[in-house]
């Protein structure tokens, strides 16, 4: 029979999360929303937080020698967890962040000793990113125009890239970018490029409608020369044509995490809605009004959970080594859609007062979108179910 | 750490009751429609597996076997189950297997009447054409009663294989009354889980079928399940089929637990209802104009599926038994959870 408890090591771990999320994650997610401005990288709290050994929560791990696998499983929960306080600050907070699925997937033996090392320092927080998305592609991602030419023992790269989560405080940023733009897939490469590279230019701030907390970053490379040696995977990598295949690889693991983060937001905006019903309507009252509110909650609470479902299925999947490409992509469809009913059902359940910014569930709503459209949207998911259930080309 | 692997016992009853539908059950589907049950021959076979609802296999196999059967014919699953339905107040109640069919009805109309230990009562549907043990549920108490009925024969919307009468209760004695509320909550939750699985199999069957179809079917040049509104369309049932089972999946596991599933089972038949009053007209959908046809089964998946969802208090009672604890549900990794 199935089994749904999440076992004691993980409880003793959520504790820590709980009374982070508690005491930092939300009020400082609230402060940065109120700012409109992202929390600095010196803010003492990511020292903290680095310190007690706490980074992003992606569910991705370098592979353990032996003994089950729980990387996945612990992932979702962790990641559920720390969205349920704040999604935006999870996401700042310090770590390999996106950039780590590729280089623990793709790299060298000597590009993860290097590249890892800074991330080992506890002392200073460290920030990692992930570069794909340009201003002309997206979910098409085939069709990348930032290029990378051989330069005796280098590279250099010439492109823009837009919406990069925390690229400005990152050590290194994962850039894609193609050797050959008529090849698509077959043409890309990733490439480390270390901050402070020259021809890394022009970063600047993206305005967002929520997740304010961490920064989206556009930048521009301009000639941006990077060593050989940075080419993730080496030449030998792609010789094998495996150069897409790795991004998409780093997907199907962040995947589950990810829609986790939406059952966590969902969560979040149950607990609000159901706590202000409790302290301000007589629910038991057999007042239409109450009924409507009692049933809202009931479906918010088990179509989040029905989503956390899904996810768990992925991520169990993930960690047994089966194939969860069609379930990781059901529980981001799945989970994103009813994250954003869900928040819309915690407005509505608040009234009027549903829609000011105290109140808290009005943020939920704007940040809960995003869930939707980062890591391949709503429809880029459905193409990937469908290509594996019907044969769907392309 | 949670798991969501079947055992290699549960994998092999799902196997059987598997191969069973696919064997007995699918090569007579119009023909047990149209008999209003199926043949005496393959009700004896199939209570030969043991698989049958007033065996003590635990919420969860049930809920495997049932999906089992109802992808191919939830009628007849109905018809197979024997007490099925009834048979967790049977237990609650200590009477033990019953001898036929059993029916559940929750009276949401009050329209059931005890008095000096007799009920009596009038109700619109009930999926059997001959029956061994009724059980009302009311909200504080549930009644058994054994005999002392009439059944006149209707036609229903969908579960033909079932059979389909209006149900008199004309002072029926009462077999047994049962009011301890643990008891009839885990009951409840019982019977919801089991329904949950008959939609989540019926569903499944209706988007299996569908799927195939489309990859089989061109129009404009290509299989139809290549054009995108379709191929979403197709991804999206899919997942509905998945996160009801899931659904059923986990209130069965909190049931064989000892947990009342109060919770678990409302929101599951919640869920897998709506779900699966997606499934069907969608996969009818896909099919277009044969899918209206008989020639095909989708139209009476999606005919059963509407049935399905009106059994036992359907969809309605379980949303609002789970809207009447949702103010006190907690959601989070709270310890022992
Ligand atoms: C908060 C945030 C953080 C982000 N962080 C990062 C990051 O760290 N690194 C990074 O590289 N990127 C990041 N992104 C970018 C993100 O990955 C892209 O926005 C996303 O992939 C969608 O691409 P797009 O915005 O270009 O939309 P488009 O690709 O232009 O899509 C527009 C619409 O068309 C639909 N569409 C596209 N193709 C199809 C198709 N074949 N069939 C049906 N519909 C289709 C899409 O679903 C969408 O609805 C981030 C974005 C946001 C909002």
């Amino acid at each position: 029979m199935i089994d749904l408890s999440i076992g004691r090591d993980l409880e003793t771990w959520l504790d820590q999360v709980r009374r982070l999320g508690r005491d930092y994650l939300r009020p400082l997610g609230i402060e940065a929303d109120r700012r409109h401005e992202p929390v600095p990288p010196d803010h003492p709290f990511f020292a903290l937080a680095w310190r007690m050994g706490l980074g992003q929560p992606l569910g991705v791990e370098e592979r353990s020698a032996s003994g089950p696998r729980n990387g996945a499983r612990r992932g979702v929960v962790v990641a559920e967890e720390m969205s349920y306080w704040d999604r935006g600050m999870s996401v700042a907070m310090p770590g390999l962040g996106l950039g780590g699925p590729p280089l623990l997937t793709m790299g060298t033996p000597e590009q993860k000793e290097r590249f890892l090392a800074p991330f080992r320092d506890r002392e200073q927080p460290h920030w990692a990113a992930f570069g794909m998305t340009e201003p002309g592609a997206g979910s098409d991602v085939a069709a990348i125009q930032t290029t990378a030419r051989r330069d005796g023992d280098g590279w250099v790269l010439n492109g823009a890239k837009t919406f990069i989560s925390n690229s400005m405080r990152a050590d290194w940023i994962v850039v894609w970018a193609t050797v050959d733009r008529a090849a698509g897939r077959a043409g890309h490469r990733a490439f480390i490029v270390e901050r402070g590279t020259p021809g890394l230019e022009d970063m600047r701030y993206e305005h967002k409608m929520g997740l304010i907390a961490y920064e989206s970053s556009s930048f521009t490379l301009r000639d941006c020369r990077v060593p050989v040696a940075n080419l993730l995977g080496g030449e030998r990598y792609y010789a094998e044509r495996a150069g897409f295949k790795g991004a998409m690889k780093s997907f199907n693991a962040t995947r589950p995490a990810i829609a986790a983060m939406a059952v966590g937001i969902a969560r979040a905006a149950y607990d609000a809605a159901r706590d202000f019903a409790r302290a301000h309507y007589a629910l038991d009252r057999p007042t239409p009004r109450y009924q409507r509110v009692r049933e809202k909650l009931a479906r918010m609470a088990r179509k989040i959970e029905g989503g956390r479902l899904l996810c768990w299925r992925a991520a169990y999947l993930a960690d047994v080594e089966q194939p969860n490409e069609i379930e990781a992509s059901m529980a981001k469809a799945f989970a994103a859609g009813m994250a954003q009913e869900a928040t819309g059902l915690a407005v509505e359940i608040l009234g009027d007062a549903g829609v000011t910014a105290d109140a808290y569930v009005e943020k939920l709503y704007r940040d809960v979108k995003a869930m939707d459209i980062v890591e391949g949207t709503g429809q880029i998911q459905r193409l990937v179910i469908a290509r594996r259930l019907v044969g769907l080309p392309g | 750490m949670f798991t969501l692997a079947l055992s290699d016992e549960e994998r092999l009853i799902q196997e059987t009751a598997r191969r069973f539908a696919r064997d007995r059950l699918l090569p007579g589907l119009r023909a047990h429609e149209r008999a209003r049950g199926v043949p005496p021959e393959v009700v004896r076979e199939f209570a030969g597996l043991g698989l049958a609802g007033g065996e003590d296999l635990g919420a969860f196999v049930r809920a495997l076997v049932l999906e089992e059967l109802a992808a191919v014919d939830p009628g007849a699953a109905l018809a197979l189950d024997a007490p099925g339905l009834a048979q967790p107040l049977l237990d609650a109640a200590g009477l033990g297997a019953a001898a036929g069919r059993g029916v559940v009805i929750e009276d949401v109309e009050g329209r059931f009447h005890a008095r000096d230990g007799r009920l009596a009562g009038e109700h619109p549907w009930v999926p059997a054409d001959a029956i061994a043990v009724t059980a009302v549920l009311h909200p504080g108490c549930a009644f058994v009663v054994c005999e002392g009925w009439r059944l006149t024969p209707i036609a229903a919307c969908g579960l033909e294989a079932a059979g389909a009468s209006r149900l008199l209760l004309d002072d029926a004695p009462i077999a047994a009354t049962l009011e301890d509320p643990r008891a009839l909550a885990r009951a409840r939750a019982g019977i919801r889980t089991a329904v949950g699985a008959l939609l989540v199999g019926a569903a499944r069957g209706a988007h299996e079928y569908a799927m195939r179809y489309a990859t089989e079917r061109t129009a404009f040049g290509r299989p139809i399940a290549h054009h995108q509104a379709l191929a979403f369309l197709i991804a999206d049932l899919a997942t509905a089929v998945d996160v009801a089972r899931l659904a059923v999946w986990r209130a069965a596991a909190a049931l064989d637990r000892g947990e009342s599933g109060e919770w678990e089972a409302a929101s599951a038949l919640a869920e897998a209802a709506e779900q699966a009053l997606l499934v069907g007209p969608s996969a009818v959908q896909i099919l277009g104009g044969h899918g209206f046809m008989k020639d095909h089964p989708v139209e009476k998946w999606m005919r059963d599926i509407r049935t399905l969802a009106s059994l036992a208090g359907g969809r309605d009672e379980a949303e609002l038994a789970a809207a009447a604890l949702a103010p006190e549900h907690e959601m989070g990794f709270a310890r022992g959870r």
